[in-house]
């Protein structure tokens, strides 16, 4: 397929990126005047400005959120993309100072979230490629950009480490696994993609698109659109049922009450005065007869082992 | 070509931005953190009646964590201390004395009116030196963007202490750790409750302490300052004294925190930020030339901090010699004439406000204060008499205070002669 004339989206999660935690109470101030981009949402705009030159492709830059967003759009748009801001239900309007957060007010409900942000994007075109950071960055569970996949029908790959674009609307990515190995996958447009901040060089605005950034007005997607959308987020999300947090309390486990005095339970449950074989020193001695030993004491000890003979090999 | 570019969004260049961006001038305002503030540190106490002529009722908008009502110079020995203490009422209503902020806070706030004024403040952005032309003059501002040259009819350097742009054009020394301390400060947690019991504070009001005697004989000081909640405690110690002493600034603090006297006020604190920052101490004499052909420095990049023993003031400093800067820079402009010549208005402006004055009357008290007495036996004989003045002795009769100041100097090794010679020379400076 040909991904020109379509449109490549990255969607950002502007956040204070240093919140206050309190280490006792665990309470989080959070200050909106300080929003920023994440090091996973700025390589998120990266990669989608390379797909968008690699396919010639129109590139923007969503941010759900208040007036707090803008500046990080303004980023983006000083890097090329064009941008949209999309109002969330509950996003605050202006720009606050330090406030206190709870926790699952913080990354916003992700059902919500998505709702807005596939009929914010959904509005503006079809979309070939959605390029998201892997989470936002105030205790986001990384379930907006598979929310999204579902939303958009589209191909989801998540928590990809690097991407390369080819023509015909092709995406390369890779995924870390254990042990230091990759996963290499292969998607084609449209499709959904989270990256982590994994050693891509970002490229910066020259220093008049800077300037310029400063005076860009972001536009705001149809809050008629965008609160019908969240409501129907909202809707979905009620699906799933999420209860309030409750401390997990094994199950009482019945054990016998202590017999005997004091002493006799320190004798049993440290084993002292107990017939025991007392350690012998072995040694130095070759490899062949240590393996003898070891062997030998693995079977007086009860262990099925085979032959001194079989340890070969 | 812009007017004026100006470099570095601390306190210094958003006011010589907000000034000339006031008077109709196309002014470009760099700033090498992503937002202004970012990158400061400071004590936490502004003193901002320099701002009343330019933003009128400031109080009303400033972000203030507390209003200080309570200014207190403290003298500490190991197991002493003596404290001048300054309360009035008066400090805690409108158009107030001075306030503690956070630099993120405070910074962006007057970079906001600079841009609200008509500055074009771009963040992330290195000004990597400057632009001359074939005469040698300062044309612009080379920065690390792309195609990110600046051509300007005028430079504001502010871009702090240790001003790469000030040592480029030649008017600050390669390197000067004489004429420099190094700040370090913790910010430690406290509920604001606790702050105000502990302190004796109301909800918004605030204390500044400065204090002598606390850095192990180093030449310096310390400070508290008291925020919304959390305290800003820290030490200034002159470089090359830090470095002969072999001591790790840390560990000054911490002597600091469990000071007999300090360390109840602190208990239970946590710790929440630690951080270091030069402050050029020389004062007046060390001063650099403040202009060049289109170019002028401002703030701690033109050495203005004042740091005279009971006071430890630059961000007014900077805004001050800011704002005067941005005038100087409208008026050259206008007249056509941006050489040292025509920016000469900039120094004389200085010379006529408190800027340059309070640091013409006090250039002998860096030197005063970080003297050696000063720093050594002093504190320890300063604390010695009052412990004996309010030591009640009888049945024997309460000595006089001569008596008490000699013996006290008798036993600190400090001859009568010097102290007499000291304490004139205190009243000289200080006068
Ligand atoms: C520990 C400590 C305690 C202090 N306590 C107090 C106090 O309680 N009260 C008080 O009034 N003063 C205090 N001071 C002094 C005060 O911090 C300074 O005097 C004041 O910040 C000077 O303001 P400025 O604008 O000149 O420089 P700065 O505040 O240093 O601002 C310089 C700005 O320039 C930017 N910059 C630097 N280089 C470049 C570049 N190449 N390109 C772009 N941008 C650049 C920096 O990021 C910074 O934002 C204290 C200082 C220290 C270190």
């Amino acid at each position: 397929m040909s991904a020109s004339a379509e449109v490549v989206v990255a969607c950002l999660a502007p956040a204070d990126q240093r919140p206050e935690v309190d280490p006792l109470s665990g309470e989080v101030v959070v200050n909106d005047a300080m929003a920023s981009l994440s090091a996973a949402d700025a390589a998120a705009l990266e990669y989608a400005l390379r797909a968008g030159e690699a396919w010639g492709a129109r590139v923007m830059a969503v941010a759900a959120g208040g007036a707090s967003v803008v500046p990080a759009l303004r980023e983006a748009a000083s890097l090329g993309a064009e941008v949209l801001r999309v109002p969330l239900p509950s996003a605050h309007d202006s720009l606050h100072g330090p406030r206190r957060c709870e926790g699952t007010e913080l990354a916003g409900d992700p059902g919500v979230v998505t709702a807005v942000l596939s009929s914010a994007i959904r509005a503006s075109g079809t979309p070939a490629l959605v390029v998201c950071g892997d989470r936002s960055s105030l205790s986001g569970a990384g379930a907006v950009p598979a929310m999204l996949a579902h939303h958009l029908g589209a191909a989801q790959a998540l928590g990809l480490v690097a991407m390369e674009f080819e023509s015909g609307g092709v995406v390369l990515g890779q995924r870390r696994l254990d042990g230091g190995w990759r996963e290499r996958i292969r998607l084609t447009a449209p499709a959904v993609c989270s990256v982590e901040a994994a050693g891509v060089r970002l490229r910066r605005a020259s220093l008049n698109a800077a300037l310029a950034a400063a005076s860009v007005q972001v536009p705001i997607a149809s809050s008629s659109a965008t609160a019908a959308a969240a409501a129907a987020g909202a809707a979905g999300a009620a699906r799933v049922h999420a209860g309030a947090p409750r401390f997990y309390r094994p199950r009482t486990k019945v054990i016998p009450p202590p017999a005997g005095g004091t002493h006799e339970r320190i004798l049993s449950l440290t084993g002292a005065l107990v017939q025991r074989e007392p350690p012998r020193v072995v040694g130095p001695v070759a490899p062949a007869e240590a393996a003898r030993e070891l062997l030998e004491f693995l079977r007086r000890a009860g262990v099925e082992v085979g032959q001194a003979g079989d340890a070969g090999g | 070509m812009v007017d004026a570019v100006v470099v570095g969004a601390g306190p210094a260049g958003s006011a010589a931005a907000l000034a000339l961006a006031r008077a109709g001038r196309s002014v470009i305002l760099l700033e090498r953190g992503p937002f202004p503030g970012s990158k400061n540190l400071y004590g936490g106490v502004v003193y901002a009646r320099v701002l009343d002529g330019v933003i009128p009722r400031w109080w009303e908008e400033v972000p203030v964590q507390r209003w200080v009502v309570r200014r207190s110079t403290m003298v500490l020995t190991e197991t002493q201390s003596l404290s001048v203490d300054m309360r009035t009422s008066s400090w805690g209503d409108a158009p107030y004395n001075g306030m503690t902020v956070y630099r993120a806070d405070f910074d962006q706030w007057l970079a906001g009116h600079a841009v609200a004024a008509g500055a074009n403040l771009v963040t992330s952005t290195v000004a990597t030196g400057l632009i001359w032309d074939g005469s040698g003059r300062v044309v612009g501002v080379k920065t690390d963007r792309p195609d990110g040259n600046i051509r300007a009819q005028v430079v504001i350097a502010c871009d702090g202490v240790n001003s790469f742009l000030a040592k480029e054009a030649g008017l600050l020394p390669q390197a000067d750790a004489a004429h420099h301390t190094l700040g370090v400060k913790e910010v430690l947690s406290l509920p604001a409750e606790t702050i105000d019991e502990r302190f004796g504070l109301g909800p918004d009001e605030g204390l500044d302490i400065e204090m002598v005697g606390v850095t192990r004989g180093i030449p310096g000081g310390g400070f508290l300052y008291t925020n919304r909640d959390t305290v800003s405690l820290g030490v200034v110690v002159s470089l090359k004294g830090l470095a002969d002493a072999k001591v790790r600034p840390e560990e000054l603090i911490a002597d600091l925190k469990a000071h007999p006297t300090i360390a109840p006020w602190l208990r239970g604190a946590t710790l929440k930020e630690y951080g270091a920052h030069l402050i050029p101490e020389g004062g007046y004499d060390t001063m650099p030339p403040l202009t060049a052909d289109g170019l002028m420095v401002a703030g701690d990049a033109a050495g203005m901090t004042l740091a005279a023993g009971i006071w430890l003031e630059g961000v007014n400093f900077a805004i001050g010699a800011g704002l005067a800067a941005g005038k100087a820079a409208t008026d050259a402009i206008a007249a056509g004439d941006t050489t040292t010549a025509g920016l000469a208005g900039y120094r004389r402006a200085l010379e006529s406000n408190f800027v340059l004055k309070d640091h013409q009357r006090l250039r002998r008290a860096p030197g005063l204060v970080l003297s050696q007495r000063m720093q050594g036996p002093y504190p320890k004989l300063m604390c010695d008499v009052a412990e004996r003045m309010f030591t009640v002795t009888n049945p024997e009769p309460k000595p006089g205070l001569v008596l008490l100041l000699r013996r006290a100097a008798k036993e600190q090794g400090v001859r009568w002669r010097d102290l007499v010679r000291d304490g004139i020379e205190t009243i000289r400076v200080f006068r």
